[in-house]
């Protein structure tokens, strides 16, 4: 899940990062009660989840005397089809030189690696060679010197112990992405400008997080019920067992030039009561004319699988293509209700493209 | 068989769960079926000298190991202690640590992957269905019936696609040496480069099936590495950006691993790219 800037650097500055002076307003007016504390410029930042903010208009500069009339106008902006609801208000640093520093991690050497560049800002991503990747072994709890002086390159030393805490935020808070960009230097000492913090999902629970805000409504009944489910911009209804097999029905919709309305995954070992609220889910999207079920039973059973699809009862076409445990019995359930099977899930997808017409 | 032939000795983790149990009894019907010795011992913590099907169960790794002779260990420990679950069987001196669990912290993965490492214990997983080579042995979920013996390996980061196309070899009349499931996780054990590198040893396997998807780069790592004659399909080309496919790793991070240019980057190395499963079994004939 990803955290909004002001929560980021709520976190950061608890692990003893420095952030900018800062207070979060819902309202134009609330800005006034915090200019006394910040000087005489502030920065306000529109806190939307979307990437390029700074781009897309988001941030703004004002002075004292500007700054209601700049709130209004940064509240009333749609930053990337997203209304702007929570604005944080900054001080404005006097910024001596911008680094970028982000630790992830690395697919293949299956271990924490740190990305830091003697230049910071919104266009470090687009010069990839100006990023140094140092990865550390996830057994040490500290970035040992060797490897930050690596990291560092000719950079101040003063940035080390910030980028320390950095990887102890990354480590203690499961993130699969910590980053600072801008980390700035002024003659106050150094500064995280920005913060992004993205939590591993599979940790939310032992992270105190009760809810994941990155999904839509529908995608968290869905997670309710144990599916992962995803809205897409079609018009036929997908259900598989499997991500991988549901994301492969989806490719081979596009394959035959149709488009899948949504991926939804029962996971393994669903029941009748499962598939049932799994059809009934994706019925409910009005778009969707036609439902391509995929199923391969391993620890799923077919005939629970169809006792389901028949309990759902819903309008749309379901289309059925299932094998494996309990196939027989499946399909003789399914037969008696008069759905529609078909032996391959190229053929299923081919018939579900016939309906759709 | 790469990983394990009838011989290897089994142990389960968490074998007194639901999927431990019902899982252990499956693999132990197939090495009968096969003459293999299958899983000697499981471990539930605090449900020692207990029996699972037959099976002895023991509080630790450690005291399994002191009554049996194993060497591999499939993992159904949950999510929260599967991190920990794979440090104790690499520290006891297991060899071979299958992990089927799902929705593992990344971080708990990265870790015990690495202490693992250091004490010579590959780890398959976490979140995939296993292994099974046709006729020798099976550790973890696979369905065995839709299987069958030849010369092709599959090597796969998604579990029921994996079957898919096991099922479509089968019909084809295309046996398969050994199929592994390495997982969908951004953080796995064993990778595509390291599981070619043992079909490339294997004197059974003439071609590989590497079923990849959207996330990361492995997949094209994995056939710049190998000699071996491989055929690709790579899953998710429709799948938007940003968007969580399903399992952790199948998401597109900043467009690396976007399905449309992995696709693009194997053809380009001159690789077979499947546009979908039911190819899968011709472009493996053209290879073979």
């Amino acid at each position: 899940m990803k955290m909004l800037e002001y929560e980021a650097k709520s976190v950061f500055s608890t692990y003893g990062i420095p952030v900018p002076k800062g207070a979060l307003i819902r309202a134009p007016e609330e800005v006034t009660a915090h200019l006394p504390a910040m000087g005489d410029g502030v920065v306000l930042k529109a806190q939307v989840d979307v990437g390029g903010r700074g781009k897309a208009g988001g941030i703004l500069m004002a002075d004292n005397g500007s700054a209601i009339e700049t709130a209004r106008e940064l509240f009333s902006r749609e930053i990337k089809g997203v209304p702007v609801r929570e604005i944080l208000v900054e001080e404005r640093l006097a910024i001596e030189h911008e680094y970028y520093v982000s630790i992830a991690i690395d697919r293949s050497s299956k271990q924490p690696v740190v990305l830091f560049a003697d230049a910071g800002g919104v266009e470090i991503e687009s010069d990839v060679t100006a990023i140094r990747k140092v990865v550390v072994s996830p057994l040490l709890h500290d970035i040992p010197p060797f490897l930050m002086r690596e990291i560092l390159g000719g950079a101040p030393k003063e940035l080390a112990p910030v980028i320390n805490s950095l990887y102890h935020v990354f480590q203690e808070k499961d993130a699969m992405l910590a980053e600072i960009n801008p980390l700035v230097t002024t003659s106050r000492g150094v500064y995280a400008a920005d913060a992004k913090l993205i939590v591993d999902d599979n940790a939310l629970a032992r992270q105190g997080i009760a809810v994941n805000r990155d999904l839509s409504e529908r995608e968290r009944e869905a997670e309710q019920h144990g599916f992962s489910y995803v809205e897409l911009d079609g018009t036929i209804g997908v259900i598989g067992n499997g991500a991988g097999l549901t994301m492969s029905t989806l490719d081979l919709i596009e394959y035959y030039n149709g488009q899948a309305a949504n991926f939804l995954d029962v996971g393994g070992g669903a029941d009748q009561e499962r598939v049932k609220h799994a059809v009934r889910l994706v019925a409910s999207m009005p778009k969707v004319s036609v439902i391509v079920v995929n199923l391969l039973g391993g620890i799923t059973r077919c005939d629970e699988v169809a006792k389901g699809i028949i309990a759902a009862g819903v309008a749309p076409t379901v289309i059925v293509r299932m094998a494996g445990t309990n196939e027989a019995e499946g399909r003789r359930l399914l037969a008696e209700g008069g759905y529609k099977m078909l032996e391959s899930m190229d053929a299923a997808v081919k018939a579900a493209m016939e309906v759709r017409r | 068989m790469i990983y394990g032939d009838k011989n290897l000795g089994v142990i389960v983790q968490n074998i007194t769960g639901k999927q431990g149990t019902f899982h252990t009894e499956l693999m132990n019907a197939y090495a009968r079926e096969v003459g293999g010795r299958g899983v000697v011992a499981g471990v539930a913590p605090g449900k020692g000298g207990r029996e699972v099907h037959g099976v002895p169960v023991y509080n630790t790794v450690r005291e399994a190991l002191a009554e049996h002779d194993a060497t591999a260990s499939v993992c159904f420990v949950p999510g929260g202690a599967a991190g920990d679950s794979i440090m104790e069987a690499a520290h006891a001196g297991i060899e071979l640590a299958v992990v089927i669990t799902e929705h593992i912290p990344v971080h708990d993965a990265m870790k015990a992957i690495a202490y693992a490492k250091l004490h010579d214990c590959a780890v398959i997983g976490p979140n995939c269905p296993g292994l099974l080579s046709p006729g020798e042995c099976k550790l973890g979920i696979m369905p065995a019936h839709l299987t069958s013996r030849g010369n092709v390996g599959i090597v796969s980061r998604s579990g029921t696609l994996t079957y898919e196309v096991v099922d479509e070899l089968t019909r084809a009349g295309i046996g398969q040496s050994t199929v592994v499931g390495i997982g969908g996780d951004p953080v796995i054990g064993q990778t595509f480069v390291d599981v070619l590198a043992r079909f490339e040893e294997d004197p059974q396997t003439k071609a590989v099936v590497v079923i990849g998807e959207v996330g990361g780069n492995l997949e094209e790592e994995g056939v710049r590495s190998t000699d071996l004659p491989v055929v690709t399909y790579i899953a998710g080309v429709s799948a938007p950006p940003e968007k969580r496919m399903g399992h952790a790793g199948a998401i597109i991070e900043g467009g690396e691993g976007d399905a449309r240019s992995k696709v693009r980057r194997l053809a380009a190395l001159n690789v077979p790219v499947a546009s979908r499963p039911s190819e899968i079994p011709g472009l493996i004939r053209e290879v073979l």
